[in-house]
């Protein structure tokens, strides 16, 4: 049922990488020559992310995001996740799943490029003549209830917003185009809606101030947070918790149908028995 | 200045939350049963695996006849050779050497990424399935000769007596089996990926498990052709 094509084998071309003799390509360096001893690991970050160096000062920013973002409990949703993967005894197949879960989802780096998106689409409204920001952000806010980059679940501040604004107004970058425009936006969002903004948004902010385009977002923070998912790994490979691996039947609680006979059973026995929602506490 | 001492209270220890988890569609424990019907005394004697797919996705078991249809397009969708990138990759993770559990993770990865970017060519046959009343999408009739005797076979493998009325616009075998799906109580985009991406997980793997790990030489490590070309660089100052 799956079709082939039935055309000629064509080549791909890759910007990524080529395995050389003597010296290997990275992104258009030579490896041994030119970043072995001049790149960081978060510069190599940024290369394979962006397909592009940044210079120290703006590594420094990705940097401060990474520190600033680690917030690694193993109760939170994600990083459960691996812990119960990795409870079977592999790191990766933990890391490698809670990973698999943040493409797209609701809370995570597809967050920080949901906010990026917006902040990208306000800004070019501001930018448009006779709009205002404040209509332009109210229009928003009247057709969605949920905006990205705010909300701060559980507690009044996001604690590492506040850590990272103040990294960046000592990197002097709180002047610059998105930072302010997040500013103004957090400002007329708090006014609407009471809620205030999240980390989501800042990181958001400060990476395309750094000309980090909205799509490329989500990969890169990823990338940033990743050592969180490596943290929860190979703790829990070490752990192996039992109590992960099988929860206790006391731990649980069964919502679903009722006992109930099948219809292939019923017509074998000519009785019938019909299943209706129930709650049972085991 | 490092500190050593523990945390005095946060979010989590604050905020309330349950303290059990939700079971929805098994019940935990021994004799367990899958929305309610007993696995061991009941279904086990009267229905298959098929039927008790649909019965995890939907809630319900479907009729003889629709089972009877949804078994035969699994069987009809369940092959992919290693012509595909979902199947390949598996083959891939054999050939590093991974461990089964590794290859069977990529290979379902794989599978649940195919399903999930070939069912975006269906969206128009998903809204016509929603209102069958309305006009029936032209991209998903058969053109072709060899389509048409493709669905023809499937149609052929139905049982005696199912109705659709997707069997009156040409549909193709894709576009059949999904209303054969939808017929069988399927509803949401995530319940047809996931059925797809059973029915083609065994062919993956066996693929997989076919070929021999470290088997290197044997690979094609240039097909298709990569080749590489340096993208034009602007080395930062700071770093030249």
């Amino acid at each position: 049922m799956s079709k082939l094509p039935m055309t000629s084998v064509e080549s791909i071309i890759t910007h990524c990488a080529h395995w050389g003799y003597d010296e290997h390509q990275y992104f258009g360096y030579r490896v041994f020559e030119e970043l072995v001893g001049h790149e960081t690991l978060t510069g190599l970050t940024a290369l394979s992310t962006l397909g592009r160096r940044l210079p120290s000062n703006e590594l420094g920013v990705l940097d401060d995001a990474a520190t600033a973002l680690t917030l690694a409990d193993p109760r939170i949703w994600p990083l459960k996740l691996t812990r119960t993967v990795a409870s079977y005894g592999g790191s990766l197949a933990g890391i490698s799943a809670g990973l698999l879960a943040q493409e797209d989802a609701r809370i995570g780096p597809w967050a920080v490029q949901r906010s990026a998106e917006l902040l990208a689409r306000w800004q070019s409204a501001a930018s448009a003549a006779g709009a205002s920001l404040e209509s332009t952000v109210g229009e928003y806010l009247a057709t969605h209830p949920f905006v990205w980059g705010f909300g701060t679940p559980y507690r009044v501040r996001d604690e590492r917003l506040v850590a990272f604004e103040q990294r960046i107004r000592l990197r002097e970058r709180d002047g610059l185009t998105f930072w302010r425009l997040f500013q103004d936006v957090a400002r007329i969002v708090h006014l609407t809606r009471k809620v205030p903004a999240n980390m989501g948004m800042a990181v958001a902010a400060a990476f395309l101030d750094l000309g980090i385009r909205p799509e490329e977002m989500g990969v890169i923070v990823t990338a940033l947070i990743s050592h969180m998912f490596m943290a929860n790994g190979v703790e829990g490979t070490q752990d192996a918790p039992a109590v992960l691996r099988c929860l206790p039947v006391s731990a649980l609680r069964y919502t679903g149908c009722a006992p109930r006979q099948s219809p292939a059973s019923r017509a074998d026995c000519g009785s019938e028995q019909t299943g209706r929602a129930v709650t049972v506490t085991e | 200045m490092t500190s050593s001492s523990g945390p005095t209270g946060g979010p989590l220890e604050t905020a309330k939350f349950p303290d059990q988890l939700l079971a929805r569609v098994v019940t935990p424990g021994d004799e367990p049963r899958v929305h309610g019907y007993d696995v061991q005394s009941d279904l086990v004697h009267h229905y298959d695996l098929v039927a008790l797919t649909i019965l995890y996705l939907t809630g319900e078991l479907p009729e003889p006849k629709a089972a009877a249809a949804v078994r035969a397009a699994l069987v009809f969708i369940s092959p992919i050779s290693v012509a595909h990138a979902s199947v390949h990759a598996a083959v891939l993770a054999r050939l590093c050497g991974s461990p089964p559990s590794a290859v069977f993770g990529v290979a379902a990865v794989g599978v649940a990424e195919q399903s999930r970017f070939e069912l975006d060519a269906f969206s128009d046959l998903f809204e016509w399935l929603k209102h069958p009343t309305r006009e029936y999408p032209d991209a998903q009739r058969c053109t072709t000769d060899a389509q048409r005797q493709e669905a023809e076979r499937l149609r052929r493998a139905l049982p005696a007596g199912y109705e659709l009325e997707i069997l009156n616009h040409a549909p193709t075998c894709m576009a059949l089996t999904l209303a054969i799906l939808q017929q069988a109580g399927l509803r949401r985009r995530e319940q047809f990926e996931a059925v797809l991406a059973l029915a083609r997980l065994p062919s993956a793997l066996a693929e997989a498990f076919a070929e021999r790990a470290v088997n290197f030489s044997d690979y094609p490590i240039n097909l298709p052709p990569i080749e590489y070309r340096a993208p034009d660089v602007q080395t930062p100052n700071d770093q030249r």
